[in-house]
């Protein structure tokens, strides 16, 4: 650093003008602690203190004086390779460091007095450097920690001046931008900015979004910017630094969260066992369908399903087996309806299913298909041939307005009535409520 | 805090002459347990813990102060201005030994003899000198430290000891592990660069070295060259292997104490 090689350069001065043995300047903290020190032969040394030593209340008045009126700290004596016999300190408070200054040290007697008297004429120089050097420091800690900040956020950051000229990007950034992290001119990040933005599955809306806002120097939101399989969420909102408007973009790859956000509702609202929706999905979603249905008036079903002899698969192969069973058994129902119908396990060895729209001689036929689907091929499970049917109820009814939940719960009723009907009947069979 | 407090400082048998005991890297002061009853007898006893040994050490120790054996030198000028000592017979062990040493140039008047126990005053071979160790040594040393500060105590101590002490190796030990390893690191940095022999030379009061024969730390040609080094110094060499002869042969160092000592303490 240029002030302090100038310190090394003035120290050196100091001592060859001098005679002196050992010229040292010290940067002098209140307490006495000596923070930083550079001299004349030797270089830095630092961490001693000089509170005790005497040196800092007594009365410099350009004389060098006998060493042995203070208690000099070990380390200057280390330095100077001995005892001192005479020292002379040129106070140079400087900012934050009031007690500095250079110090000047014989092994032996006193010093040439008219040279030592010059040598208080450098005490300013001595202070100005010290206080740039501090200055220098301290604006290198500053940018240390700003970049070290801006690197440990999980966040590409886009920093823009407040002039609007400069731009700061981090690691992170400037992988999305392709370009290089660190200072930027403003001009440069537009093509790289506006290229991302592009290459965005959304880059319609994005446009349209933050088009609205140029020239609001306010704007400030928040919004997704879906590339692919990752999206990123985007803030971006004005900072304030030297009472001009820059302005900050953050990207947060937020891709992680969406996935578990969406496997945390698939696994809220689906049976573990077989992997179709469970009854409360049920519920919900045929809810809506049949409120989707009200307007129009259109026909609902429901068709209620239920494994034949379930208790007695289980007693004769075991648990683990019987739910291979009810997992083939869901596969070939859910395999067997078309896309739109709603198929859930309603709980135990019973399944059911929502039919939107169909016409009167679909549902019997539907059902008809389900039951064909079970008992027309053995279930394969553990190397066993497991002959498995079910029994089937169905019920029909119309969307009216303001039927709403009722109606729901009135086609499960009758399709469990049917379903009721089918087993008593013999089982594998369909039947449908009046 | 007064500094005394501050290094964890132990100071009992008021009205006899001052005896002050130093220990050593990877020791505190309870090193002195086997001789303490001998100076308490004798001396009114000053002991402390250096900077970053000890209970204290996380707090005492001071990276820029402590990058030199100078800035334990005023530790101990430090302690033994505000106790207003005025004379003092020094013990130091190890590391200690040129601490004094450096103490002792800056303000002679404080100490009117020295016990140098183990000292070196540079580690490095040197043209014309034997320091015992070169700086590939060193390196491996300060890696091995680095890497598994763990590992690398379990087989330094026992080497340091010298001999088949079990109580001595498992005190040693534990007094390394209390250390916080980038300071201990820190500190054998400082010790093992350091060279101090011109300022040994001129150390002015009566001092008394005494080592082992077979000191993996210290070889004995240090000893000699610090004999010569310091007008009027003795030299007591005791037929035993060790770095830590204050631990591990406490009759022998007892007489030769006996020996150098009570003829001017009495």
């Amino acid at each position: 650093m240029a002030d302090s090689n100038a310190l090394v350069s003035l120290s050196q001065f100091a001592r060859t003008a001098s005679g002196a043995d050992l010229a040292i300047v010290v940067e002098v903290q209140t307490d006495g602690r000596v923070a930083w020190s550079t001299g004349s032969p030797v270089t830095s040394f630092s961490g001693f203190n000089l509170a005790r030593s005497g040196m800092l209340e007594h009365a410099w008045n350009d004389q060098p004086v006998d060493a042995s009126r203070f208690r000099l700290p070990t380390s200057i004596l280390t330095a100077l390779g001995g005892p001192a016999g005479s020292v002379l300190f040129i106070p140079a408070p400087s900012d934050d460091a009031p007690s500095s200054g250079l110090l000047l040290l014989w092994k032996t007697g006193a010093s040439p007095e008219q040279c030592a008297a010059s040598m208080a004429l450098l005490g300013p120089s001595v202070a100005q450097l010290l206080s740039a050097r501090r200055g220098a420091v301290h604006d290198i800690v500053v940018r240390n920690q700003f970049i070290d900040l801006v690197e440990s956020v999980p966040a590409g950051i886009v920093l823009v001046d407040g002039d609007g000229l400069g731009t700061v990007i981090n690691q992170r950034a400037a992988e999305l931008l392709g370009q290089k992290p660190g200072r930027h001119r403003a001009v440069d990040l537009v093509a790289p900015m506006r290229a991302l933005r592009q290459r965005c599955d959304n880059h319609e809306a994005l446009e349209q979004a933050y088009a609205a806002q140029v020239g609001n120097l306010n704007f400030a939101t928040t919004l997704h910017w879906v590339m692919g399989e990752r999206t990123f969420e985007v803030d971006t909102h004005p900072v304030r630094g030297d009472g001009e408007q820059g302005r900050i973009w953050l990207f947060t790859d937020i891709t992680a969260d969406l996935l578990m956000a969406a496997e945390l509702r698939r696994l809220a609202s689906s049976d573990p066992l077989t992997g179709v929706p469970n009854r409360r999905h049920f519920e919900e979603r045929s809810a809506q369908i049949i409120a989707a249905r009200e307007a129009t008036g259109r026909s609902v079903a429901v068709l209620m399903l239920d494994v034949d002899h379930f208790k007695k698969i289980n007693d004769i192969h075991g648990h683990p087996i019987g739910d291979e069973v009810l997992k083939v058994v869901a596969r070939r129902c859910r395999e067997t309806l078309r896309e739109r119908d709603l198929f859930a396990r309603f709980g135990g060895e019973e399944f059911i299913a929502l039919l939107a729209a169909p016409t009167a001689d679909e549902v019997p036929a539907t059902a008809e298909r389900l039951r064909n689907a079970i008992s027309g091929a053995p279930v394969h499970v553990g190397g066993l041939r497991i002959d498995v049917t079910v029994s089937v109820g169905g019920a029909m009814g119309e969307a009216l307005p303001g039927s709403d939940a009722r109606l729901l719960e009135q086609l499960v009723a009758r399709a469990d009535e049917a379903l009721y009907q089918a087993k008593a009947d013999g089982r594998n069979r369909v039947r449908m409520s009046g | 805090m007064g500094s005394l407090e501050r290094f964890n400082g132990r100071r009992s048998g008021a009205g006899k002459p001052i005896a002050v005991l130093s220990h050593g890297f990877g020791t505190d002061q309870n090193a002195w347990s086997a001789l303490r009853p001998w100076f308490e007898q004798r001396f009114e006893v000053i002991s402390f813990d250096l900077a970053g040994s000890g209970p204290r050490g996380t707090e005492t120790y001071d990276f820029e102060r402590h990058g030199s054996l100078a800035g334990y030198a005023d530790d101990l000028l430090d302690i033994l201005d505000e106790q207003d000592v005025q004379s003092c017979t020094y013990i130091g062990h190890s590391m200690s030994g040129m601490i004094g040493a450096l103490a002792s140039i800056a303000r002679p008047e404080l100490f009117e003899r020295m016990v140098l126990i183990g000292a070196s005053p540079r580690y490095l071979d040197d043209d014309g000198y034997t320091g015992g160790f070169k700086p590939d040594d060193l390196e491996n040393l300060f890696d091995s430290m680095s890497a598994n500060y763990q590992a690398w105590v379990a087989g330094f101590a026992p080497m340091v000891v010298g001999v088949d002490d079990s109580e001595v190796i498992a005190d040693f030990s534990n007094a390394l592990f209390r250390m916080r390893p980038d300071i201990a690191l820190n500190t054998s940095r400082t010790i093992f660069t350091s060279d101090v022999r011109a300022l040994a030379a001129q150390v002015s009061r009566p001092v008394h070295l005494v080592q082992t024969s077979v000191d993996v730390a210290v070889p004995v040609a240090v000893s000699h060259w610090l004999a010569q080094a310091i007008e009027g110094a003795t030299l007591d060499i005791i037929e035993a292997s060790g770095h830590l002869p204050h631990m591990t042969a406490p009759d022998e160092m007892t007489r030769i104490l006996q020996q150098r000592l009570d003829r001017t303490a009495r």
